[in-house]
């Protein structure tokens, strides 16, 4: 004691270098070695418990995200933009009508109006506060209340037969086509960029490349240190160690499993769902847009103008054939012919209203034959577009799978790899006291 | 309503729903509808020209021949040929050329004009086809022979009669300005610096631009969406002519028309320089109609009692 007293000043303090240099000691002796090698396997397991949790969990926020929030704000944008596109294109058709307004156009423009405004109060809920896209979602719903007022004032406007009634329908049309369907059309590019980056905050693959690391760098080792023991002990395995080994490769294969099966999933619904809605949205705009540049050709009365190079620039545009589209060929082939039929009888109305013959044109224009013509086609488009859903929905619900299991297996496997260690290397170390 | 870029102008301006207003739309220079910060203004006007008088036009030969005896090659055999008369109007002018939203038929003075001529060609005055032709186009259209004429509550000015011909005057107006029911506004001149709107193309717009009161044009696709920036209190006032002024008063009971007329604006036919025999064959047809009445039947038809109609003025 009193030694031990007396030599204390000589070791107390220790100077800070002599930490690291005591460290590094360690590696000199046995005991030194093996408390090394404890000291490695249980931070190593803690960090792969902790990164497995954090990774599952990265990827299982990350699926949900774009599972709940940035696909559904694709549709809901694709929804506002076609709903409101519809609605002047069928304002302009029931102005072209004449007279009283006819009930199936009247209950179309309502049908349209009510889509897009249930569109964009679920947008704004799934926009982030304050983002360029929360303020095209505001705008559109003010844009969009002010244009329902317009059509309304038009309508009652028409009913005393005031000329008048059309120019609140033409102002109404231009509030539509120059302010609301440019924000619209923003509001689905901010969708689609939400869902390129939803798809890879949802792969995680940082964080996968991270826990990849530390699990092999933890089976490392331990087999390390088992190498280590069975040469310098006479007992060739150290059980608890080869439970621990054994767990890790549990882990191993846990994680392999459900990352894996998102992996694929994810790869699925992107290929056969999100792409493909893409592809058809942008047919359904396009096709719409050909459908009103013909009705507002006819309505400014002018003859083929500037309307009707619209029409054919959409046309070109217009393809059924994009390769995203494989998977519902049989109804773009339909979709094709149907379109087809339209353009025909576009053709016939455009041949119609140049060769003198309006009246002619306008009754063709919004009779039976080419609204029905018009309408197969929507239909095809919208049974393509519902296919496509459901894929996207399977494969993202699949891709969810496991997760809740992996953010509690994981650590918790982690965490017995870590005291198995300690079990089998405490007795060792016991061994030198 | 934004100001709105270039490009997007340009659609929208050519979108026009309904309407579609005769005015406006088609044309890439004119100034973008503004609504809230008007500055469409046309370029400041150079010195009025008056190197001319725009109301003489040139002297009908002879007697007007039957629809059966039009002279071979002249335009009006070839229009007889093309089976219709394409008139070029708006579609948006109360009295003038407006749709008549029962019937969806274009109808007003300028159309009966038209048909006149029409029955003069044909012996039929249901022989027009009608096309609506942009404000800002009216010229183009007739130099370019997308119209046969144009009738569409147009001013003979002396720029204009540097690319088209022009009939003698069917009728002489003159701008004045429509205001609110209770407003104080008098003239032209109580308008300082306040929004007022005419129609993008119009000579209505120069006129507003030149007052010395600065009034704040506002350019809008057709007088009819005037009306609308008007009742939606866009703009304080529209001032054009008084008879299409009368027109937007018809619709609306809360709008009065004060001043006196500031501007004169003699309107005429617009037709082709390639084909001065059309134009002294519209002025023969136009003399009838002074003569025998059917001027004043037409005007007492949609603008109240007639009254003498302006003299012929021949170069």
């Amino acid at each position: 004691m009193t030694i031990a007293l007396a030599q204390r000043p000589a070791t107390d303090p220790p100077p800070r270098v002599s930490v690291l240099r005591r460290f590094g000691q360690l590696r000199q002796t046995s005991p030194g070695r093996l408390q090394l090698l404890l000291v490695t396997l249980l931070v190593l397991s803690v960090l792969t418990g902790l990164v497995a949790g954090l990774t599952a969990t990265s990827a299982a926020t990350g699926t949900a995200d774009l599972r709940d929030r940035a696909q559904p704000l694709l549709v809901e944008a694709e929804t506002v933009y076609s709903a409101l596109a519809d609605a002047d294109t069928t304002a302009a058709q029931a102005f072209l009508a004449g007279g009283l307004e006819p009930v199936r156009l009247t209950e179309r423009y309502e049908a349209d109006l009510a889509r897009a405004t249930t569109a964009l109060t679920s947008a704004a809920q799934r926009t982030p506060e304050g983002s360029e896209a929360a303020s095209a979602v505001q705008a559109l719903a003010a844009g969009t209340a002010r244009y329902a007022a317009l059509v309304a004032t038009a309508r009652a406007v028409n009913r005393q037969g005031l000329p008048v009634g059309a120019s609140y329908l033409a102002t109404a049309s231009e509030l539509n086509r120059e302010t609301l369907q440019p924000q619209a059309k923003a509001l689905l590019q901010f969708a689609e960029r939400e869902v390129r980056t939803g798809y890879e905050e949802a792969r995680s693959s940082w964080w996968l490349i991270l826990l990849l690391v530390l699990i092999v760098a933890l089976v490392i080792a331990l087999l390390r240190t088992q190498t280590y023991l069975s040469a310098t002990t006479r007992r060739t395995f150290n059980i608890p160690l080869v439970a621990a080994t054994a767990l890790t490769a549990m882990l191993v294969l846990t994680c392999w499993a459900v990352f894996s099966n998102q992996r694929d999933n994810l790869g699925y619904a992107e290929s056969d769902g999100s792409a493909p809605i893409a592809a058809l949205t942008d047919v359904r705009i396009l096709v719409l847009r050909e459908r009103a540049d013909e009705a507002l050709t006819l309505a400014a009365r002018s003859g083929a103008g500037p309307h009707e190079e619209d029409f054919q620039a959409a046309r070109q545009m217009l393809t059924f054939d994009d390769p995203a589209l494989d998977d519902v060929g049989e109804l773009m082939d339909q979709a094709r012919d149907q379109h087809e039929r339209y353009v025909q009888l576009h053709e016939e109305i455009r041949a119609k209203d140049d060769g003198g013959d309006y009246d002619g044109a306008v009754e063709l224009a919004v009779g039976q034959t080419t609204s029905s013509a018009f309408q197969v086609l929507t239909a095809t488009i919208d049974d393509a577009m519902a296919d496509r859903k459901g894929v996207f929905e399977t494969h993202i619900q699949a891709a969810g799978w496991g997760f809740g299991t992996l953010i509690i297996l994981g650590p918790l496997l982690a965490l017995a790899v870590g005291v198995l260690a300690v079990f089998g290397l405490r007795p060792r170390l016991e061994e030198y006291r | 309503m934004r100001r709105t870029r270039p490009a997007l102008a340009l659609l929208a301006v050519t979108a026009l729903l309904v309407t579609a207003a005769c005015d406006g739309v088609a044309d890439p220079a004119p100034p973008p509808p503004a609504i809230a910060e008007a500055t469409a203004a046309p370029p400041p006007a150079a010195a009025p020209d008056t190197a001319c008088n725009p109301r003489a036009s040139l002297r009908p030969v002879g007697a007007l021949p039957a629809p059966a005896r039009l002279p071979a090659g002249s335009q009006m055999a070839k229009i007889r040929q093309n089976g219709k008369l394409v008139l070029g109007t708006s579609q948006d002018t109360l009295l003038f050329s407006s749709r008549n939203p029962f019937s969806g038929q274009i109808e007003g003075f300028d159309v009966d004009l038209g048909r006149q001529i029409a029955e003069a060609i044909f012996g039929d005055p249901n022989k027009l086809q009608i096309r609506v032709v942009p404000r800002p186009e009216r010229t183009n259209w007739v130099r370019d022979g997308k119209v046969d004429l144009v009738i569409s509550t147009m001013s003979a000015t002396c720029a204009r009669w540097k690319d088209v011909d022009f009939s003698t005057v069917y009728l002489e107006t003159g701008q004045k300005v429509l205001v609110a029911e209770n407003s104080l506004v008098k003239s032209i001149d109580d308008l300082d610096r306040q929004k007022v709107c005419a129609a993008a193309g119009s000579t209505s717009l120069e006129n507003i631009a030149k007052e010395p009161g600065k009034p704040i044009p506002v350019a809008k696709a057709s007088f009819g969406e005037c009306l609308v920036a008007f009742q939606q209190n866009e703009v304080v006032a529209i001032s054009t002519d008084e008879t299409i002024l009368a027109g937007l008063k018809a619709q609306d009971p809360y709008a009065k028309i004060v001043g006196p007329r500031f501007t004169q604006e003699p309107y005429a036919v617009a037709i082709s320089k390639d084909h001065p025999e059309f134009t002294r064959f519209v002025n023969q047809v136009l003399d009838r109609a002074r003569a025998d009445g059917t001027w004043a039947a037409i005007y007492t038809k949609w603008l109240g009692t007639a009254p003498k109609p302006p003299a012929a003025q021949y170069r």
